[in-house]
This record gives structure tokens, C-alpha cells and sequence, in this order.
């Protein structure tokens, strides 16, 4: 028996129950459905692994594919010379791959991920597939995102590494990269909690994720308001959170302005 | 080796900005130990020529020797010989993410590969040769401009270099930060090291100069020593430059 009666769980209460106004008791009748009865509880908790898991997962392939794109790109740039043929090829691609990513909705390249290029049989396979599309969606964000940081840093920072005798790489890693990643930093973690919120729309192509589960609950009670509220609390409180540790992180980060 | 103790040969170095022609021809031996002051007015070519020199520019034609290597070849790692001249900024440009101590010892340890202790250790000793020794733990936004000069300047020597370069060291500083700086390029001068300064201090390049070049529309206009170069100026462009500036 999966619809609960709503008079029969009233005749059961406790009295304290019984002697709410109508309108509480449905509301508790509603928490009751959404969470307690059958370990509902468990649809969020499991939900909110596979949130967990494409969030992190695509957040970190979303970093390491920005941070090339804006490199090769600055290389580009800022190359005194006419860049070498591998470097032109690389930064075409990169345009390419920016104009297709920011010119399409994240759900239409969900779709074609989900039910053309990858098209999971495995639950496994789906995570992965919702991990990549994700991945390679806010990497074009991220990169933009990058790219300003590594321009911000002036080019004498730069030239006094390169004058020591470090190379590129080592002057990009040293001198640059974390003078340029304290400046994006808050960009950067709204592009984490864009990533986060977005994750809700893996369910197109059937991940179970907290969304995914909130429906779920929603259907199997005919009731949207209890679900549907929860869910959106989960969500808050979760950018709450990520944005409070940004922020603490950001403090940590700034010791050396004084 | 027939150039005695040549260590810098540039031999009709050019350099042009698109259209702009920067450097026309330079062509000039320093010596070891050398001290080489270069003059001229702004836009003539002289940080060009400076900034060539580790090939922070690169030129676009002629050749630049430091000792038998040519740097100017493509083929040599330009990242090698670069640790053997050190170069201080007009700009400072010290790393504002790191503390002095990490400035000074980042690239001994990562290049030289010095053990972390041994690098620090010369760090501090090269900070208290200008007097800086109680700044290591501090940042660079913590200093006055003259006291983040000095450290650039030791940043540079920690990885003891055979030449340093200066891009117009004094021309950020307040003025009465300007004489510590030059004192201790006086110093450094005294103790034997070659130096090519670029530079607007007149009584610096009258004082510690071995020789002092003017630089006037990419070309070398004069070359002497310095008594000849304030007293007997030969090119007319350089009277007028110095008519101007004395």
C-alpha cells in the first residue's frame, strides 16, 4: 500500500495529533507521507549521493578543462611571435568548443549526450554520462572565468619569473596561477553553485538524483508541496553552506594583503 | 679566446614593434666586471636594448653572445642562460603571494635545486648585506618601495648570477628612497659584478660607471668612460640630451 489514507493515519495518532487544527494535521500528514512513512527519508539521502557525486565529479572535470582551455588560449594571446601550428589548431578548437558549449542549453546537451553520443545502458554508465556533459559544460564557464584571472595578473609578475630562469609552465604555476586563482575565487564559486543547482537536471536522462527523488515522492503521494519545499530547503542549504566555506577560504587566501 | 673577458657581445641587434623600428644596429662588447650605464631619452631604445639582452624581448635580427653561447640562437634554452643574469624591474615585481624569504628562494630551489634550508640560509644572508634581514617573513605589500628594490635586487643575486640588469631601478621610488637602492648597486658594483643599468641618475653613472652609453634613436651615440661622456660629450645629440638634463 503505497497512497496512505489519510483518516486511517488520523484515527492511529496520538491524541496530541488529533487535537491539532485541520490544516496542521494535513501538513503533518504531508511530512509524514514525504518522509517517514516506508523510510521515505531515503530517497533524499539517495538522491542527494548521486547530487553529490555528479556535482564533484563534473566540478573537477569542469576545472581541469577550463584551466587548459584558458591556457591555451592566454598562450595564444599573449604570444609575441606568430604562435606555432599546434598552438593556432589548439586555440581554434578551443573557440570552437566555447561558441558550441555557450551558444546550446545544458538540458539539449544532456539530451544528445544522454540518448546520442553516450547513451548509458548502466547506472554507472548514466553518472559518468551526466558527470562528462556537466564536466564539459561549465568548463567553458570556468575557462572564461580563468582566463580573466590570468589576465589580471599583470605581465611584470610573469617576466620576473621568466627573468630567474623559470620556464613557462613553472612561471604559470608558481607566480601566476595562484595570484590569479585568489582573484576569481568568488566567480568561481558561483560557478560551483550554478554547477550545483544545474545537477537538478540530470534527471532527463533518468539519474535518480535528489529532483529525480522529490518527484518520485511527489507521485507516489499526489502531493507536490511538501516534496517540492524540502527539496528547494535541501538545495539552500547546501549553497549556504558551499558559500560560507568559500568564504572562509577567500579569507584564508587574502593574509598576504595588508 | 681572443675578446679578453668579454662576457656580453651584441653584434647589430635590431628590433622593431610591427613598423616601428626600435633598435637600429647595436653592436657592443661589455666586459667582465664591466660596469655599463646606459642613458638616453625616454623612447630611444634603451630598456629595448636591456630587455633584449635575456631576450624578455625578442630581437629581430643580430646577435647576442653571452660568453661563447650564442642566445639569440633558437635552439639553446633560453630559460638556462637566463639564470645567469639577473634582472631588477623598474615595476619591483616581486611576488605579492609570497613572503620575502619565498621571493628569494623560490627559483634556487626549484632551479639550482638548493635544499631548502642551504637557499634560505643565503637568502637571509643576502638580506642582511641590505639591511633587510627582519623582513623575511613579511610580504611584499608590507614594505616601502625602496626596501621591495633592495629585496628585488637580492632576489636576483640569490641565484648568483654573472650578470645583472637593471630596467631604471630608481624611477618608481620615492625620492628619498632612491639613495639606499643606489647604494647598494653601489656595492654590488664595488664587489666586482657586471652590471648594465639603465638609468636616469646622472651622479650614479658619474660615480660608479666604467662606461656610460647614450642611446638615441636605436643607435649606440656615444660610448665612453665617464668623464669624457659628462665632460667631453662628442656626439651633438648627446650635448643637447645632457644641455637638457645637468
Amino acid at each position: 500500500m503505497t497512497i496512505l489514507n489519510f483518516t486511517d493515519w488520523i484515527a492511529n495518532a496520538p491524541a496530541w495529533l488529533q487535537a491539532l487544527p485541520d490544516w496542521l494535521q494535513n501538513f503533518v500528514f504531508q511530512l509524514y507521507q514525504t518522509f517517514i512513512y516506508q523510510n521515505r527519508w531515503k530517497f533524499f539521502t539517495d538522491g542527494l549521493k548521486i547530487t553529490f557525486i555528479v556535482t564533484i565529479g563534473a566540478l573537477i572535470l569542469g576545472v581541469i578543462i577550463g584551466l587548459l582551455i584558458a591556457i591555451v588560449r592566454t598562450a595564444h594571446d599573449s604570444s609575441v611571435k606568430k604562435p606555432f601550428f599546434l598552438l593556432r589548431f589548439l586555440n581554434w578548437f578551443c573557440n570552437l568548443y566555447l561558441t558550441v558549449i555557450r551558444g546550446t542549453p545544458m538540458m539539449v546537451q544532456l539530451l544528445i549526450m544522454g540518448f546520442v553520443i553516450m547513451a548509458p545502458k548502466t547506472e554507472a554508465g548514466t553518472i559518468a554520462c551526466g558527470i562528462i556533459t556537466l564536466g564539459i559544460n561549465s568548463g567553458a564557464y570556468v575557462a572564461e572565468i580563468v582566463r580573466s584571472g590570468l589576465m589580471s595578473i599583470s605581465v611584470g609578475q610573469s617576466e620576473a619569473g621568466r627573468s630567474l630562469g623559470l620556464s613557462y609552465a613553472q612561471t604559470m604555476w608558481h607566480i601566476v596561477i595562484p595570484q590569479a586563482f585568489k582573484n576569481i575565487l568568488p566567480a568561481l564559486g558561483n560557478e560551483m553553485i550554478t554547477l550545483l543547482k544545474d545537477t537538478s537536471l540530470v534527471s532527463v536522462i533518468a539519474l535518480r538524483d535528489v529532483t529525480k527523488q522529490a518527484q518520485n515522492i511527489a507521485n507516489k503521494t499526489y502531493q507536490a508541496f511538501v516534496p517540492y519545499i524540502s527539496l528547494a530547503l535541501i538545495y539552500l542549504v547546501l549553497v549556504i553552506v558551499m558559500t560560507k566555506l568559500l568564504s572562509i577560504l577567500e579569507r584564508r587566501l587574502r593574509k598576504s594583503d595588508h | 679566446m681572443t675578446t679578453d673577458n668579454v662576457i656580453i657581445k651584441v653584434r647589430d641587434l635590431k628590433k622593431s614593434f610591427g613598423k616601428i623600428e626600435v633598435l637600429n644596429g647595436i653592436d657592443i662588447d661589455i666586459k667582465k666586471g664591466e660596469v655599463v650605464v646606459v642613458i638616453g631619452p625616454s623612447g630611444s631604445g634603451k630598456s629595448t636594448f636591456l630587455r633584449c639582452l635575456n631576450r624578455l624581448e625578442e630581437p629581430t635580427d643580430g646577435k647576442i653572445f653571452l660568453e661563447e653561447t650564442e642566445i639569440t640562437d633558437p635552439k639553446i634554452d633560453i630559460n638556462l642562460h637566463r639564470q645567469r643574469m639577473g634582472m631588477v624591474f623598474q615595476q619591483f615585481n616581486l611576488f605579492p603571494h609570497k613572503t620575502i624569504l619565498k621571493n628569494m628562494t623560490l627559483a634556487p630551489i626549484k632551479l639550482l635545486k638548493t635544499p631548502k634550508a642551504e637557499a634560505e640560509a643565503k637568502a637571509v644572508e643576502l638580506l642582511e648585506r641590505v639591511g633587510l634581514a627582519d623582513r623575511a617573513l613579511s610580504y611584499p605589500s608590507q614594505l616601502s618601495g625602496g626596501q621591495k628594490q633592495r629585496v628585488a635586487i637580492v632576489r636576483a643575486l640569490a641565484m648568483n648570477p654573472e650578470v645583472m640588469l637593471f630596467d631604471e631601478p630608481t624611477s618608481a621610488l620615492d625620492p628619498e628612497m632612491v639613495g639606499e637602492v643606489l647604494e647598494v648597486m653601489k656595492e654590488l658594483a664595488q664587489s666586482g659584478m657586471t652590471m648594465v643599468v639603465v638609468t636616469h641618475e646622472m651622479g650614479f653613472a658619474r660615480e660608479v660607471a666604467d662606461r656610460v652609453i647614450f642611446i638615441d634613436e636605436g643607435k649606440i651615440q656615444e660610448d665612453s668612460s665617464p668623464e669624457e661622456f659628462f665632460g667631453n660629450p662628442k656626439s651633438p645629440r648627446l650635448k643637447d640630451f645632457l644641455s637638457k638634463v645637468l
